[in-house]
């Protein structure tokens, strides 16, 4: 029916049935061999594969640095981000300054910095950080500096007329208004962050999951490409919950609905 | 139950020949309103009444301090109103709770910028919340209440600030009709418990009636005031109860040439 919803058991059933299906068409293809076995290894090799990566391999090792590098160039982004982009959407002179900078920044592919990044940085942690840096922090800035101009005008009236100073304003006004927005504008963000990772980590590096992946390809070892694809899915997504759950902690308030 | 508004017969506010001509980003002007003078008591509760888009809440908003006027000026207390401060205290028809305080530090928040100590902040917070009945909610967040409670915080907020002139524009235009007369009794027994000067603004005949002291009628585009003067059928007095105000001999004529006022005003846009 058109817009109408369904039970939550119809919605979670048919929600696992599309798993099912892949999986099940993925078997039966791997069962009866209508793929090559080498370019495709049925799904519970790439199981054992991620098991023995762990327990022989080194790979937790690398799941770790490539966390800590998507940690690391994200904090960085968001240093600059939020303050710069509540400034850009409160100040009609910052937004003026800075966003015909910031904007033209958004159309160019973080990707096309590689070479130079690389020619500047050498090939340390410094060129893979940057990509990650560049890669996320202009979006973030433009989602914040959006998020900040729909902080409601009332609002700020209202407290300019209970005899707030503009300084005020800002901290106890716009900042706290703004804040949930934040964290969404960097749940989102974060999604984005882990793209330019596995760029960064398969051009030019020797540690982190992209590299374990692109070593493997040199094996032709497929499963254990599929299990770095399955590691960087699942990290996406714990991320993903760790932002929904520090907004659910952080804006509580926003939550309890009653009436 | 009834009583003399008049204790003190000072002029609070001067508006005088105010204009207000707003440009557009494309560079068009439009002239909101011209002309416009009218003066308010001390402890009056004046009513500014007038259709839709015939500049009321431009007015209210230079008093503000929230617009400047093109022409003219607006004078508090002999001075002249230069930018927004706690002496005139706004409450808007959209909610203004700030969600990520409490109904308690919501209400203490304009006493926490202008430096009154925790203790007595405590106080007139308790105070207040104890006269729009939110006690019971000093801990809860906005995002438990109904409309109509959130709308007594912001009156309670402002409230204890202590301006010195309360301005609402269309506060209960967004309630539902049982709790607009609710919180219309309400607001007549704050008035009447607590020294303020109030300028409202609505578009709703029964509500000016029953509040106002004064109404002042505003002409449709641009707007000027058409008439100012004395709800007279309450004889300077003050009605608590809503049904008092509609057994009063005088209501229905009352009533009656407001509506002409509103009528003709309203063809004259119509065309
Ligand atoms: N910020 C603004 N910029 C341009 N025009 C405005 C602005 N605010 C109000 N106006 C115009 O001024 C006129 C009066 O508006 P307003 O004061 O809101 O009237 P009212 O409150 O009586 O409905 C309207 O024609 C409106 O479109
Ligand atoms: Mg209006």
């Amino acid at each position: 029916m058109i817009r109408k919803p369904i039970s939550r058991t119809a919605s979670i059933l048919w929600g696992v049935s599309i798993w099912v299906i892949f999986f099940t068409a993925w078997e039966l293809a791997v069962i009866f061999e209508k793929v090559n076995l080498l370019l495709v290894p049925p799904p519970e090799k790439v199981l054992t594969a991620l098991y023995s990566l762990i327990v022989e391999g080194n790979f937790l090792n690398d799941i770790g640095i490539s966390i800590l590098r998507v940690i690391g160039s994200f904090l960085g982004a968001c240093v600059v981000a939020v303050p710069l982009g509540i400034l850009m959407g409160t100040f009609a002179t910052a937004e003026s300054f800075l966003n015909p900078f910031v904007s033209a920044w958004r159309y160019l592919p973080a990707p096309a910095f590689i070479p130079i990044l690389l020619m500047w940085l050498g090939t340390g942690e410094g060129p893979k950080l940057a990509l990650l840096f560049i890669g996320v922090v202009f979006f973030l800035i433009t989602l914040i500096m959006d998020y900040t101009r729909q902080v409601r005008i009332e609002l700020i009236e209202t407290s300019l007329t209970l005899g707030a100073s503009q300084k005020r304003v800002l901290w106890t006004v716009i900042v706290p208004a703004v804040l949930p927005n934040v964290v969404i504008a960097m749940r989102q963000m974060l999604a984005v962050s882990w793209t330019y990772l596995v760029i960064a980590e398969i051009v030019a590096s020797t540690t982190g999951i992209g590299a374990m992946m692109m070593r493997a390809r040199r094996f032709l070892h497929t499963d254990e490409i599929m299990a770095g694809i399955l590691v960087i899915g699942i990290l996406g997504l714990l991320f993903d919950l760790l932002f929904r759950w520090m907004h659910r902690v952080f804006f509580g308030y926003l939550y309890n609905n009653e009436r | 139950m009834a009583t003399n508004f008049n204790k003190n017969d000072s002029v609070k506010l001067v508006v005088e020949n105010a204009g207000k001509t707003y440009t557009h980003n494309n560079g068009s002007t439009i002239d909101a309103i011209v002309d416009v003078s009218f003066s308010v008591q001390r402890n009056e509760y004046c009513v500014l009444l007038g259709p839709s888009g015939c500049g009321k809440s431009t007015v209210l908003r230079m008093v503000a301090g929230l617009e400047t006027p093109t022409t003219g000026r607006i004078l508090l207390d002999g001075k002249i109103i230069e930018g927004p401060d706690r002496h005139r205290g706004m409450v808007f028809q959209n909610y203004t709770s700030f969600d990520w305080l409490t109904v308690n530090k919501n209400v203490e928040y304009g006493m926490k910028c202008n430096g009154v100590a925790a203790r007595e902040r405590e106080q007139i917070a308790a105070h207040f919340l104890d006269i729009v009945q939110l006690t019971k909610f000093k801990d809860a967040y906005p995002s438990q209440l109904s409309g109509g409670m959130k709308q007594r915080v912001a009156i309670a907020r402002t409230l204890a600030n202590k301006p010195s002139v309360i301005l609402m524009d269309e506060p209960f235009g967004a309630l539902d009709a049982e709790t607009r007369w609710n919180m219309q009794e309400l607001m007549a027994s704050i008035i009447e418990s607590t020294d303020t000067t109030v300028v409202m603004v609505t578009h709703d005949i029964e509500e000016a009636l029953f509040l106002g002291d004064r109404i002042v009628f505003f002409s449709g585009h641009p707007g000027t005031v058409m008439e100012d003067g004395p709800v007279e059928y309450k004889n300077r007095q003050r009605v608590m109860i809503k049904e008092e105000a509609l057994d009063l001999p005088g209501y229905i004529e009352a009533e009656r040439h407001i509506m002409a006022l509103m009528r003709s005003q309203r063809q004259e846009i119509g065309g």
